[in-house]
């Protein structure tokens, strides 16, 4: 009996196998979604799949023989909410869409505008969606523009893009943001989330290539606007994301016209709040380090009263970088961005609690004081700048 | 009488002091068999009457020559003038004229005959109801050769032959000490043969050995052919798909064992010698592990566990990646996975399964191959199997990859036994891996690992030092520690006397 029991306990574990059983070349890549809504408000999804057999690099690739052309394809489908429009796509595809290796989420300008809840609803709901994929509002063009750009290093569009927001570990010049990162931002109420922007470089009216700079902000589900290239950097700044930047000043010392580059190799910052009375501020530290990469006006860097001078450049112009973000994100948007009511809230709850009602109000009119400490550590391999004569 | 019968009753019976009548009887007993010798000669001027009995190719007939039939038919001659009666015909044959070591008395028909067969030679002289029975054992034998089975870089490369005696020799060589015994057995009805328990006394578990000796001592059957009788007719558990006693060829490696206070146990005919008590990690060390230097070993240890847990469970993992959680595998890989099985027309499992299987029919004939042939004969099938199967389309490259590996990696498993338990449990764990995933992985390994730390082996626990854990004796198992730190024996396996050296560098 005892026997028997056994047996049939191993039998129904092994009863419930293969149910979600799936070959992997049954499966079609997406390597890219984009989502966005069309003026009839309805939904759009545009998608970017793979053809595996025609990115095969050796001729081993089992049937598929010769296999040129694009190893890419793009499908778009259009239904009422998301998930509709994704079901549709059952109706005009071979194999099962696979999102389970798409890391990139493209959002659509009108979507991003009016919102994007019921997607970002959809993407969480849904398992096959990476929780880590990064979030991107295209501008300058269509989602359906983006996924056939021709202008490739890689073999398909979306392995190109991938790499650009990967590579914003070296140029900090974009923000990259992610849909935890994003959910959970959207979800703390002293803080509004920032997502990256992809710009589509058009030429004669065609999309030519894109390029990953700037941010745009947003209040809650909907973006308020876009942040330049510098203003990002100041956000970043402040929020400690930069990691290796670089950094053009465009006059010297004296005030004479030149263009000088450092490399921003080290950055750390601090936000503390200030309350006196009822009156709050907010005091910004930035230290960071830095080597210089390129000058035109023969600088001689083995003077110390000329690095500490270039280390004052660096100052100001980071300072202006962040003082111009503050500006945009305060006045121009009103969006706390950066997190000044949860650097208030951790460190002073009760005043938190007295203004928080009233912090939308309060938010655009804070002080900030801005104090930046630069050090310029390398010159590179020349100390004395090479000079003709 | 039928002849079993008359075997029968002839055992017990004592010769007969008339020589004519115990030559009968032998002759009855013996005489159909062709390589039988009975050889009669008449010893000194009173022409007293003997006889020997030998087995033509069993003796050594230059010993028998030179050390029993010239001294006696020659030499006796010159006891001129000292007639010599019946008795003390035998008693100065037994004294003075039989020129070998080894001489013994035999009294019973039974006995004699066991001994000729056992190629000894008796001696029987007129009037008297006994038998010097000399040991003229000679045969054709193989010569000891390198170790086939179980080669090493650095190390002895001497093997095991099939011979008893060679065998414990060259145990006896390597541990000069009076407390290492050699007992010996027979067993089997037909076959009657030798087995020996070797072990350290001072050293070796009191109830280990007594356990040996009371299972073998048990067993009552026709033959004992090789040790793998021996093997699966004393292990703890029966059904278990693991092997609970290690054998090995190496003298060396044995001798390495007795030292740990393990018993051996070495049977005729077979060169391989059984070790006991034996535990999991055992199979995974090589006897160079002890030889090659410490850091190198432990490297090597660590690539074999590695190997170990890659041909147990690569394919699974693999079919169960590719059809259940192909999230899990790296994109680009996952891509170009995809690409490969573009057009093939089985699923994974099926292939992997099928792969498994040409492997496993390509490693069999192999070994079977006449040598002539046998090369060319692997090419094509590894051609076939490999580069033809993919380019038909039939099997994706990753495939023929991922069973090519699991292949090579059972192939450095150091013990050719559990490699093959491992290749045994590969298919089920690729059934599992096929149907229920990561999951079932999972579930199998936990089954398997919960059976192997149910296993026993002369009652030390298969999966120690690692369960139940002793720290002090991981020492051995992931890693080599350099012989002056090893100061102790497994003190599960060595019952007592658990040091093993006073001095230590450390």
């Amino acid at each position: 009996m005892k026997k028997v029991l056994s047996l049939l306990i191993i039998l129904s574990l092994l009863l419930t196998g293969c149910w979600d059983k799936r070959e992997i070349n049954e499966l079609s890549f997406v390597q890219g979604i984009g989502m966005d809504i069309d003026k009839d408000k309805m939904c759009n999804i545009t998608v970017q799949v793979l053809k595996p057999a025609n990115l095969a690099t050796s001729s081993g690739g089992g049937g598929g023989g010769a296999a040129a052309g694009k190893p890419y394809e793009v499908y778009s489908s259009r239904g009422v909410d998301f998930a509709k429009a994704f079901a549709n796509f059952n109706t005009e595809l071979s194999r099962t869409l696979f999102l389970q290796h798409n890391e990139i989420i493209f959002i659509g300008e009108n979507l991003a505008r009016s919102g994007i809840y019921s997607m970002l609803d959809f993407i969480t709901r849904n398992p096959e969606f990476r929780r880590t994929s990064y979030l991107v509002v295209v501008t300058g063009g269509t989602l359906d523009d983006l996924m056939k750009l021709s202008k490739n290093v890689e073999k398909y569009p979306y392995k190109e893009i991938l790499g650009m927001i990967q590579n914003q570990r070296n140029t900090s010049s974009g923000y990259v943001c992610d849909v935890n990162h994003f959910v959970e931002t959207l979800e703390t109420e002293e803080v509004q989330p920032i997502v990256g922007r992809l710009e589509i470089v058009k030429k004669d009216g065609k999309p030519q290539h894109a390029r990953f700079v700037g941010a745009a902000a947003f209040k809650n589900d909907k973006m308020v606007g876009f942040l330049s290239e510098e203003q990002t950097k100041g956000i970043m700044w402040m929020d400690n994301f930069i990691k290796n930047t670089s950094l053009v000043i465009d006059k010297g010392p004296k005030g004479d016209k030149t263009h000088i580059t450092f490399t921003v190799i080290k950055a750390k910052s601090s936000i503390i709040p200030k309350v006196n009375g009822d009156d709050v501020s907010f005091d910004v530290k930035i230290n960071f380090e830095s080597n210089m990469t390129e000058q035109d006006a023969m600088y001689n860097l083995t003077e110390l009263k000329m690095i500490k001078s270039l280390e004052d450049l660096q100052e100001q112009k980071v300072k202006s970088e962040i003082e111009d973000a503050l500006n945009a994100i305060q006045k121009k948007y009103k969006v706390d961005s950066i997190g000044f009511g949860q650097k208030l809230q951790e460190k002073y709850p009760k005043v938190w609690e007295k203004i928080k009602d009233r912090w939308n109000e309060i938010y655009p009119n804070v002080k900030v004081n801005v104090s930046v400490k630069a050090s310029l550590k390398r010159s590179g391999l020349t100390s004395k700048p090479i000079q003709p004569r | 009488m039928d002849r079993s019968h008359l075997i029968e009753y002839y055992k017990d019976m004592n010769l007969y002091d008339d020589i004519d009548k115990n030559l009968e009887v032998l002759k009855t007993l013996l005489k159909q068999n062709s390589d039988i010798i009975f050889r009669e000669f008449r010893i000194g001027e009173k022409k007293v009457k003997a006889f020997l009995i030998c087995v033509d190719g069993l003796v050594d007939k230059a010993l028998i020559n030179n050390s029993i039939i010239e001294p006696i038919t020659l030499e006796t001659r010159k006891l001129n003038g000292n007639p010599l009666n019946k008795k003390s015909v035998y008693e100065s044959l037994l004294n003075y004229f039989i020129t070998t070591a080894d001489i013994k008395e035999e009294e019973k028909f039974g006995n004699v005959v066991e001994r000729i067969l056992d190629g000894d030679t008796p001696v029987f002289v007129d009037g008297v109801d006994k038998s010097i029975v000399i040991s003229t054992k000679g045969w054709e034998q193989r010569s000891i050769a390198e170790s086939t089975t179980e080669a090493v870089v650095r190390g002895p490369k001497e093997a095991f032959v099939e011979t008893l005696r060679v065998n414990t020799s060259m145990l006896r060589r390597r541990i000069k000490n009076p407390n290492f015994v050699i007992e010996s057995l027979k067993i089997g009805k037909y076959t009657k043969t030798d087995v020996a328990i070797a072990y350290i006394k001072d050293v070796a578990k009191d109830e280990v050995v007594e356990e040996v000796k009371k299972r073998l001592n048990k067993i009552d059957i026709d033959g004992i052919i090789d040790s793998g009788y021996l093997e699966e007719m004393i292990e703890d558990n029966p059904f278990s798909p693991f092997p609970q006693i290690e054998h090995s060829e190496r003298p060396d490696k044995i001798a390495a064992e007795l030292l740990e206070g393990r018993v051996a146990i070495i049977s005729d005919g077979s060169p391989e010698v059984l070790v006991v008590p034996t535990i999991f990690v055992q199979f995974f060390q090589s006897a160079e592990d002890y030889y090659e230097r410490y850091y190198i070993s432990t490297l090597f240890r660590i690539l074999r566990l590695a190997a170990m847990l890659m041909s147990l469970t690569l394919p699974s993992i693999y079919v169960a990646a590719v059809t259940y959680h192909q999230e899990m595998i790296p994109s680009p890989l996952a891509i170009s996975i995809a690409a490969q099985r573009e057009g093939v027309p089985f699923t994974t499992l099926m292939e992997a399964f099928l792969m498994e299987f040409f492997f496993e029919i390509l490693r069999e004939a192999g070994i079977r191959l006449p040598m002539q042939v046998g090369q060319a004969v692997s090419i094509v099938g590894a051609l076939v199997i490999g580069q033809a199967a993919v380019q038909a389309g039939l099997v994706s490259a990753a495939t023929v990859i991922v069973v090519a590996l699991t292949g090579i990696a059972s192939f450095s498993i150091p013990a050719f036994n559990i490699a093959i338990t491992f290749r045994l449990l590969r298919f089920a764990m690729l059934i599992v891996g096929g149907t229920l995933g990561f999951f079932g992985i999972i579930m199998a390994l936990m089954m398997i690992l919960a059976h192997l730390a149910s296993l026993e082996s002369f009652g030390v626990p298969y999966l120690s030092p690692l369960a139940p854990s002793n720290t002090r004796e991981l020492n051995d198992v992931f890693i080599r520690i350099p012989w002056w730190a090893k100061i102790f024996r497994p003190h599960k396996v060595a019952g007592q006397n658990v040091k093993r050296q006073n001095y230590s560098r450390s």
